[in-house]
This record gives C-alpha cells, structure tokens and sequence, in this order.
C-alpha cells in the first residue's frame, strides 16, 4: 500500500519534535496540537476538474479546499456566521452596487509570488461569474472591480445585489485562483485546475488516479502556527462498505460525508477509539426532494400534489431510511438554517385516507385493479438513501392507488432524463441549502430556467405569484425585509407544492479519536483543516 | 425413468421442481406485492412466525421477496436460454446450411460475439438501453446465442450431406424450407443440451447485473435483494446470505438435471 511509504522522513521529523514538545513543561489544560503527522481520509469520488472556482460542489472541495482558499469560511462562533481567509473585511454598500473587500496582506501562492487584489479581480470576472455554477447566478449583474491597491477589492454591480446574499455565498463561491496561472489560455482546460495552485495551508503534491491524492504542507501559510499536519492523504475507496473496515483496520484515519453506511453507525461507534460525529454539515444541509412534473396533468392539480405529500410518511423516513440520522422537513428551507427558516407553513402530516379523499375529490377514482394512474418515477442514484426513498414512495403511493413504475438510471442518464429530457413524472433529487434560498434554492421552483439546468425546476412549473416574489426578493435589499419575504417564499411553497420536501439532513463523520478539531465549523469537511491535527 | 437413475440428477430435478413449484405458487402464497413494507426494518430471521426470514431495510417481508424473486430468476434464466437457443439455431443452421460467404460472415460475426465476455456484453447493453425485463433477457442472450450457434452449424454440415437432404433438393424444395423443415429438427438435440449450462449461466447473469443496479427496479431479484443487503453486509448478513444460498441451489439445480439428461442420453446412446 503505498500511502504508508510515502514519507516516513517527515513522520521521525515529527516524531522527534514531540519528543521535545513533551520535554517542554506545558500548563494549558487543553491538549497542546501536535505539529507534524499525517492524516489518511477516505475518498469516494475523484473529479475531473478540481478546480472550486469552476466546479463549486463539495466533491470538489472535499479535497480543493485545502489548496484554494475562499474570502471567508462558515463559522459557528463568527460575526455573520463567517470566519476571515483571504479577506480580513468585507462591507456592503447601501445602494446595494458594491461591496468591498479588505485582502489579508503577506499571502503567497504556492509557487512564491504574491497573492494581490487582482487575483481576486480576476477570479471573479473570469471564473465565478462566466464558469461557476453556482457564481453564474450570484454574479450575474457584476460589472466590474475595481482594485485601488494591492489588498482592496471593490465588486460593482450594474444592479443592486443583496449583500446578504454575497456574505452567505462567500464559502462556496469564492475560491481565489491565481491570475498569473490562468490568465494566459483557456481557463476550463488549463492544468492548474488538477495540479492546483492556491493560497491554502496545503499544496496539491501528488494525485494517482485510483489510488490517492496527497496534500503536503505549506511551509509559507500565512495562518499561525498552522498547519498542524505534515500531509494529508485521501485514499480512493469508491465502495462505501470499505471505509468502515479501512478504519477499524487503521489504514484511514477519518471518513466524512457519509462514507460509513448509516445501519453499520451504531455497531462503529462502539469500537474503542473510534467516534461518529454529526456535527460539521449545518451549512451543507442535503434536502430530500420529490419533484414534479407538471406536464402531466393529474401532477398539475394541486390536490393531487397534496395527496402525495399526505401520503408520505415521514417519521418512517427519518427513522427507517435515514436511521435517525435526518429531521422531517415542513419546507424548502431547512430547519436549521439560523436566519431564514420559519415553521409557519402548511404541513402534510401522513394520513391515508385524507391523500385517498383528495385524489378521489381531484376526479381520480380508483379503477376496478385499486389503481388510480401510474406515473414514473426516477430516484437519484447519488446517495443510498435516495434510492430507498424511492422504493419506500413506491410503496407509499401504491397505498393511495397510484401505480408508481421505478426508473433506475447512473447518475449521467439520471440527469439527461429529469433536467433536459423531462422524461418523467415524479423524481428523487437531493438539493443542497446552501445558507440562503437564492444560492441554490429558488431556482427549484424558479420559471423560465433552460433546459438542462441540473437541480433546477425543470418540471415546468409556473406560479407568476411565486417568480414575481423571488424576483423582489433577489433585489430587496434591506435584510429584515429580504429575510421576511424568504419567509412568504417558504409559505407560498408549501402551500402550492410545486415540489415536496420530505427531509433534510447532514452527513456523518466516522474518525479515529487521535485526529483532534474534527467537525469544528458549519462547513469543516469542506473547509481548510489548518487546524485539524492528530495525536501520535 | 433412466432420467432419475443418478441421485445427483435426481436431486437436481427435486431442487427444480421445487423451485418451479414455489414460483408458480407465489402469488397465492405471498398474495400481496413483495415489495410492500410488512413490519418493522431489520427484523432478523427466525423471530416472528409471520415474517420468518425477517425483514430487510425498509421493513419487507424477506421470504416474500425470496419467493417472488424465484419467479424473476427462473423466467430471465428459461427467457435467455429459449432466446439464446433460437438465435443461435438459426444463425448456426443458415450458416451451415448455406455455406460459401454467408458462412463465413456469420462466423465471423459469431468470432466477435465470442471474443467480448458476454456479461459484459449484457452491462454495455443494459446501461445503453435502460433496465427492464425483456432487455435483460435480450442482453443476456446476446452473450450467450454463440454457443449454440456453433453447435447447430457443426450439425448441420454433417446433416446436409445425408439422403434425405439431398432428396429434398432433388424434388425442389425451398433451400431454407429444407434448412428449417428437414436439417435443424434433426440438428436441435445436441444445442438444447447446452440449454441447462445457459439457463444456469443466465441466471447468474441477471443476479450480477441486478447487484450493479441493473434489473428491473419493479421487480425482486436475488441479485438485486444481495446488492441491497451488501452495504449492511456487518451489520445484517442475512440480507445478503437467504438470497445468495437460494441462487447456489437453483445454479446447481439446474447444472445437476442437466448433467442427468446428459448422462440418460449417453446411456441410451450405449445401448442403442
């Protein structure tokens, strides 16, 4: 296994300096980090392009994020809920027309040279507004920025653009990449997107497909005293049953995202040494969804809609499907989001015979066989879970005479059926709440999004009283009142459904107890581990 | 019968008989759909009468899914091995029958389905066309038609030189009526002895591409009900094991009855 051999220079080096750390009289009560080390986590997927100002999902930062740094991180003690990175200050104009941005000062990038406020410039006018995926809608209307020195950033906008809305992006929208690097060629092909080169407290060393990437420390951070490991290695296990083994065995020392299945959680936690951690998703919360088609014209009366949502039971899928592990969701914003989630809505609660009396009342009576009509129904292949809810809601729409017929598909024909083919009737989907409905939420119940949009409405659904809503509220600038319309946004949701949200839940860490500041902010899988580091 | 004279082929046809026995009886007894939630998740085997082999994930009746999921098994395995063997027949007849340049394209073309390993064969097909029933029976019979076909061309070389052939001809019959009405009948029995090697073959076949989540997601497979229990595999083993031991006994099964009517027809070879 070649991870283990991979330095074992550095691991006496750090070996040593315990030694003489230890020899060090030390009257703190917390433990003192040990500097040196290495950790070995579990990796379940190897992206293409690894580059976090393109591709703004958390496979991608699950390893970039160590290397490319973000403006701010999530943080659970911090004004806002944000943590300084490469900005140490950022402010909103009144008009809602700019925000600017104080850069911290004697940062380098890994290959030497100075990291500036044009590099920020850059990042955002080349890459988060014309490539990201999320970046494309957050910046739309930015125009310019303007750089007076070296370590302000001024973002214009042709538009007033809630500032709101651009603190709660900042994690995930803004990955500094360097402009000399990219600014020559085409960005979206350039090699740097997989050998990356950021500001981050690791530098990006080796990747062999496969097998692992490794991550070695950067001795110019300008984080104090940090790092704390010497590498980090992420060991490619694509079969989720092997990570529990692999960290029983010792030969990975963290799993995050879920890599342990949910049933073996109970059993893992019972071995010595070993801790299962559900805190460090709160601003990753995964929702799940069941989308619509509203082509289909039993799916576009509402009662139909309401009858599927009574029909769910979702006690049993919280308890049954997720172990626990997840919270029954009343709307499309997730109960533990700080600022905007508000539990004044209408709710389903599960009843037969209510969802047998709506559809018969919506003029579907059921036929001589039980059934009313048969939908096809498209679970997303992501997550084991998504695949249980859809043959638990298979089941659970059988109950109420709607002949459900299972569509399995991976995960490319998956998205070509639901998001540009249309070629279904209900779907799975896991979208992301991302801190603030218009990052990513909207847009699943938005009109007039293109086809192909992946984890966007694309069920056709139009509700002019619902678009003009989202429109005022991507432009209303006062906080209290942008917050109080995300709250009517929620109301009119679930009132209407044009999608239903079943649960929402955070993934869980599994990790050996000697890696210490495990699960420390809302984001910390997909944050910069500067300070995570592991006991001899 | 000299078909049961062997015990391991009497066994074989007792474990088929059974098995067939329970597919076509599992509507009555397990009427309700095997994939309804019939008590609580994870019950283990041997707890309750009512759910004897326990429960699964999501709280359905283990047994039921067995039962249903023999009928799924035998119908792909006979669906492929029929399909495979028409196939094969007659591209193995045409090509032997007629010879000269359709031979040799036929051959060949059955040379290239031989070279590609016919599961995967079966995963390209599944994935291209989308998983249900009749795909993965053609899929499978895609990977599995060469073996007859070599078969019935052999055959058919053989028995196109005999009398009655070339009477057929004298008295002007269709060259493809005398392909199909005088030489594969008599071709037939030494390509419907690879049927069991097939139908066992394709059995496994369907279970493999269920436990990659390519079944049909509508219906209980064996392989599908193993994939499923896989990633608890610590924590419920028996989830993955009922299914697993049910697909040993119905390969071997198959393989024992077919190794019976191989041997019966050896021996009445002998004496005759």
């Amino acid at each position: 296994m070649p991870p283990l051999s991979l330095n074992r220079r550095s691991f006496l080096a750090g070996t040593s300096f315990l030694l003489a750390s230890t020899a060090m009289p030390t009257i703190s009560f917390a433990q003192e980090a040990k500097q040196g080390g290495r950790l070995i986590v579990a990796a379940d997927s190897e992206p293409r392009n690894l580059n976090p100002a393109i591709v703004a999902s958390n496979g991608v930062f699950f390893i970039a994020s160590k290397v490319i740094e973000p403006l701010a991180e999530a943080s659970f003690e911090g004004r806002d809920g944000l943590a300084p990175r490469l900005a140490t200050s950022w402010e909103g104009s009144d008009d809602g027309l700019s925000v600017t941005f104080k850069l911290r000062e004697g940062v380098k990038w890994h290959d030497g040279l100075p990291f500036t406020s044009a590099d920020v410039a850059f990042s955002a006018l080349q890459v988060w507004k014309p490539l990201q995926n999320l970046g494309r809608t957050i910046f739309k209307d930015l125009e310019s920025v303007e750089t007076p020195d070296a370590t302000t950033a001024i973002l214009k906008f042709a538009k007033p653009t809630p500032f709101q809305l651009i603190r709660n992006a900042l994690p995930v929208v803004s990955s500094v990449v360097p402009k000399h690097i990219y600014e020559t060629g085409d960005i979206a092909n350039n090699p740097a997107n997989v050998q990356l080169i950021g500001t981050g407290p690791f530098k990006f060393a080796e990747y062999k497909p496969g097998e692992y990437y490794r991550l070695a420390r950067n001795d110019d951070y300008w984080g104090e005293n940090a790092p704390h490991l010497d590498e980090i290695i992420y060991r490619v296990l694509p079969d989720r049953g092997a990570a529990a083994s692999a960290l029983e065995a010792e030969e990975i020392q963290l799993a995050a995202f879920s890599m342990v299945p949910l049933a073996d959680l109970d059993r893992i936690s019972k071995v010595e040494g070993i801790e299962v951690i559900s805190k460090g998703y709160e601003a990753l919360t995964y929702q799940l969804v069941v989308e619509i088609n509203h082509r289909r014209k039993e799916l576009a009366d509402v009662k139909v809609r309401q009858a599927i949502a009574h029909a769910i039971d979702r006690d049993f899928v919280v308890k049954t499907i997720f172990l626990g592990y997840a919270e029954a969701a009343t709307g499309p914003v997730p109960k533990n989001d700080p600022q905007f989630y508000t539990a004044d809505v209408p709710t389903y609660a599960f009843d037969v015979a209510k969802a047998n009396a709506l559809l018969d009342e919506a003029g579907y009576a059921k036929g001589a066989d039980g059934t009313r009509f048969s939908l096809k129904l498209l679970p997303a292949p992501y997550f084991n879970e998504t695949r249980q809810f859809g043959d638990y809601l298979r089941q659970a729409l059988a109950a109420v005479g709607i002949k459900a017929e299972l569509v399995n598909n991976d995960a490319a024909a998956h998205q070509k059926a639901v998001y540009t083919d249309h070629a279904f009737d209900l779907a799975i989907a896991p979208p992301v709440f991302r801190g603030d409905p218009a990052i990513s939420t909207t847009i699943l119940v938005q009109s007039g999004i293109p086809d192909g949009v992946p984890f966007s409405n694309q069920g056709g659904y139009k509700n002019a009283e619902l678009d003009a809503l989202i429109d005022k509220a991507a432009s209303e600038l006062d906080e209290a009142k942008r917050t109080a319309l995300y709250k009517d946004f929620q109301k009119l949701v679930a009132t209407d459904l044009p999608l239903i949200n079943v649960a929402e839940w955070g993934f869980i860490t599994v990790s050996r107890s000697s890696v210490k500041n495990v699960s420390n902010n809302p984001r910390w899988a997909v944050s910069n581990w500067a300070d995570t580091w592991v006991e001899a | 019968m000299t078909l049961l004279r062997t015990p391991t082929a009497l066994l074989g046809f007792a474990i088929l008989f059974a098995l067939a026995l329970v597919a076509l009886l599992a509507p009555l007894l397990f009427p309700a759909d095997p994939l309804s939630i019939a008590g609580p998740a994870l019950l283990r085997p041997f707890q309750d009468a009512s759910l004897p082999l326990g429960t699964d994930r999501l709280g359905r009746d283990v047994l039921a899914e067995l039962v249903h999921g023999a009928r799924t098994s035998l119908l792909v395995g006979l669906a492929a091995a029929a399909t495979s063997i028409i196939i094969g027949s007659v591209v193995g007849t045409l090509a032997g029958f007629l010879g000269g340049i359709l031979d040799e394209v036929l051959m060949r073309v059955t040379d290239a389905f031989q070279t590609v390993p016919g599961f995967l064969l079966a995963l390209a097909f599944v994935s291209v066309v989308g998983p249900s029933l009749p795909v993965v029976v053609f899929a499978i019979a895609l990977g599995a038609w060469t073996g007859p076909a070599r078969v019935a061309r052999a055959e058919v070389l053989s028995i196109r030189e005999r009398d009655y052939v070339a009477g057929a001809r004298a008295i002007g019959m269709h060259p493809l009526k005398i392909a199909f009405r005088e030489v594969l009948p008599n071709a037939l029995p030494p390509v419907l002895a690879l049927s069991s090697v097939i139908v066992a073959a394709a059995v496994l076949t369907e279970a493999a591409l269920s436990f990659l989540g390519l079944g049909d997601p509508n219906r209980i497979t064996w392989g599908g009900m193993i994939a499923e229990g896989r990633t608890i595999l610590r924590f419920a083993p028996y989830l993955s094991i009922i299914p697993g031991i049910a697909l040993v006994l119905t390969v071997l099964g198959v393989y024992l009855a077919g190794e019976g009517v191989v041997e019966a027809s050896a021996a009445r070879k002998v004496r005759a």
